[in-house]
């Protein structure tokens, strides 16, 4: 795609891929090295630049959503006699070591003193946050930031909007020339086939009560146990769950491609937690064991997309109870386990874990209950709820948690 | 780490925005992309296009009415941040603002981007649920407004439809006698937060709202209904407040929260 800018007051033409990040647009296109990458995924703040005046990460902004802005990169500031000040303080305060951070650092700080004034140590540090030195260990960044604020004593500090009174993130809508249209030649009409209609709840019947026990995760495994009654006789219960396609069919998300063969299955589980979808293609083995009213079934699986593998099990047992009406009811205990290799591993965090377990288990419980009762049972949702969203949501708490917070 | 191949549409209105989403499969909306950036760029998204609404005028537009302020979905927390939106709240908005993240993740993001987004532990899910505020939505057929607590139906899965676009945030005005307090707690600054506590308490709307957010799933609205007042409320009561709406975590978990609601409280009825 085609975009024109201005970077560093100089209108610039570039045609980039609409993946290409910002930053990779002016370090590999434009050579202007200055802004560094770091972590690639907003975090670290050492490619920080000015967007129309307010600073952003190049790194997750994407090039072809800058056309027609302003850019200002570190190169940018040669002349700026505020940066030059900023430059000399760090250089006196031993304000960087390695210097990859430094350029971010820099425009962060300047865009501090430019909008602020008279901060503590403390507010200098937190305001300075999401800007990381791995060297430093901050204490002469803090002191060159709060010297060049000190000397500014005086000034107002500029709160004037940079983006004429826009307020959404830059550039505005006047920014382009006209953006090519996105329809394709030929017609106002997207020529693909339309999506299927958005996801809904399946209609909840008297909605059945679901008990999520704690979660364990040991060497990568994860283990869930969770429980709910249902209001028929356990043979019933147990003619509908001792069928693996049914017990799929009441999963969100899941769907076998057949009845068992020898006990054999194969099918896949859809995944989608916010933005994030996944596709588990794989094949596993049920053993039931009648006389228990137990089944047990296993599976393994990946998704291509992401490079992820998943195995685990579900084991399941009916036992006999009183209904809330004193009627024949079922206990349905569940244990679920399973470990997740690959991309999808890094992501989770165990109370959204709780969450998802809760949500999935009631909306299984809800459909086995609306097939029980006769009731057709919709073609279940996957959005937000599956098996394997626990998995998305059961470790990592360092790389991804930091970006879910905004 | 790069994005997996995307197309990119820029829909100059909300009309042919809502169309190319309900046209195009596997589209995703890209607001300000401060949560959907690194997404992308980590490989856990691969929407085939992204649809940029980012310049949509009506979207960045905040209007007052008598009663209400209508935040449109694109304003971005500095905007808010830097007071440069009207502010329905007499500084509670801004103060929210301010702690999100990092300022130039803050120039970008946007408030409706973060609803969309339903993330258990950002910080508008909780404060604008506190605030009691409706989230208008448009979509091919029709427009519709949802109270935010109706909206979120767990975490990151809200009733926004594939083809539907959040427009604005209405927020109700709160009276010059409102109090409210905000806390999180989070390792560090502009992390994502461990435990919210919001407190909202208008007596001249006689409106009480306390919440505890970052539960890992919707926001848990306090079962209150007065306002106990003066900031009373020990940690001990925050911790039965919280077991009375139902909240589950370990004890740790409790106690984090807790400690939230109750700093929550001191704020809202501190001098």
């Amino acid at each position: 795609m085609k975009i024109a800018l201005t970077v560093n007051g100089r209108p610039v033409a570039g045609d980039v891929t609409p993946r290409t990040n910002l930053a990779d647009f002016l370090r590999e296109q434009l050579l202007l090295t200055g802004t560094h990458v770091g972590c690639e995924h907003g975090i670290c703040g050492a490619c920080t630049v000015e967007i129309d005046g307010e600073i952003a990460r190049s790194c997750i902004t994407y090039a072809v959503a800058c056309d027609g802005s302003g850019i200002r990169t570190i190169e940018g500031f040669d002349e700026d006699a505020l940066m030059s000040r900023l430059r000399q303080t760090f250089t006196e305060e031993h304000a960087l070591q390695c210097g990859y951070c430094t350029p971010g650092m820099l425009i962060a700080a300047r865009d501090l003193v430019r909008r602020k004034g008279g901060l503590s140590r403390a507010e200098i540090r937190t305001e300075m946050s999401g800007n990381l030195c791995r060297c430093t260990g901050y204490m002469g960044i803090v002191n060159a930031v709060a010297r060049v604020m000190d000397e500014r004593a005086g000034f107002a500090p500029s709160t004037a909007p940079t983006a004429n009174g826009w307020l959404g993130p830059a550039p505005g809508p006047g920014a382009s020339v006209a953006f090519p249209d996105p329809t394709p030649a030929g017609g106002r009409e997207v020529s693909r086939a339309a999506p299927p209609p958005p996801a809904r709840p399946a209609v909840a019947r008297k909605p059945v009560r679901v008990t999520v026990g704690d979660i364990e995760d040991v060497d990568g495994t994860v283990r869930l146990a969770q429980s709910f009654v249902l209001e028929h006789p356990r043979q019933v219960v147990w003619q509908l769950m001792s069928d693996p396609q049914a017990v799929a069919r009441c999963m969100p998300g899941a769907s076998l491609d057949g009845p068992p063969r020898d006990g054999n299955i194969s099918g896949r589980i859809e995944v989608k937690l916010g933005p994030i979808a996944a596709s588990f293609a794989g094949e596993g083995s049920v053993k039931p064991f009648p006389g228990e009213y137990r089944q047990l079934i296993e599976g393994r699986g990946g998704d291509r997309r992401s490079g992820s593998q998943v195995s685990g099990s579900v084991d399941y047992r009916l036992s006999a109870t009183t209904g809330e009406a004193g009627g024949e009811a079922t206990r349905v205990a569940v244990t679920i386990s399973y470990a997740l290799t690959g991309l999808l591993a890094q992501l989770g965090r165990s109370a959204i874990a709780r969450d998802l377990a809760r949500r999935i288990g009631e909306t299984f419980a809800q459909n086995i209950d609306a097939q029980l009762s006769g009731a057709a049972v919709a073609q279940v949702p996957v959005g937000g709820l599956s098996l394997v969203l626990q998995v998305l949501a059961a470790r990592l708490r360092a790389m991804l948690a930091r970006i879910f917070a905004r | 780490m790069k994005p997996a191949p995307f197309d990119y549409l820029r829909p100059q209105t909300v009309e042919e925005a809502v169309r190319l989403l309900a046209t195009t499969p596997d589209a995703k909306v890209l607001a300000g992309g401060q949560t959907l950036g690194p997404m992308l760029n980590l490989r856990l998204a691969q929407p085939a296009v992204l649809v940029d609404i980012g310049r949509i005028a009506e979207l960045a537009a905040v209007t007052d009415d008598k009663d209400a302020v209508m935040i449109g979905a694109t304003v971005t927390h500095a905007a808010i941040e830097d007071g440069r939106t009207p502010d329905p709240t007499g500084g509670f908005l801004p103060q929210v603002a301010r702690g999100i993240a990092y300022r130039a993740v803050r120039t970008r993001g946007t408030i409706g981007g973060s609803l969309a987004h339903a993330d258990p532990a950002a910080d508008w899910l909780s404060a604008l649920t506190a605030l009691g505020a409706e989230i208008a939505i448009a979509g091919v057929r029709s427009s519709r407004r949802v109270p935010l607590s109706a909206f979120v139906r767990g975490a990151m899965e809200t009733e926004l439809g594939a083809d539907e676009l959040i427009t604005g945030i209405r927020i109700r005005k709160l009276s010059s006698r409102a109090r409210f307090g905000y806390h999180k707690i989070c390792r560090k600054t502009g992390e994502f937060a461990e435990a919210i506590g919001v407190v909202v308490d208008d007596p001249e709307r006689a409106y009480f709202c306390a919440v505890a957010g970052a539960t890992g799933g919707r926001p848990l609205v306090m079962e209150t209904r007065a306002a106990p007042g003066s900031g009373s409320v020990t940690v001990e009561d925050a911790r039965q407040l919280l077991k009375g709406a139902h909240f589950t975590g370990d004890d740790y978990e409790l106690t984090l929260h807790a400690a939230a609601l109750h700093r929550a409280y001191q704020r809202a009825y501190a001098a």
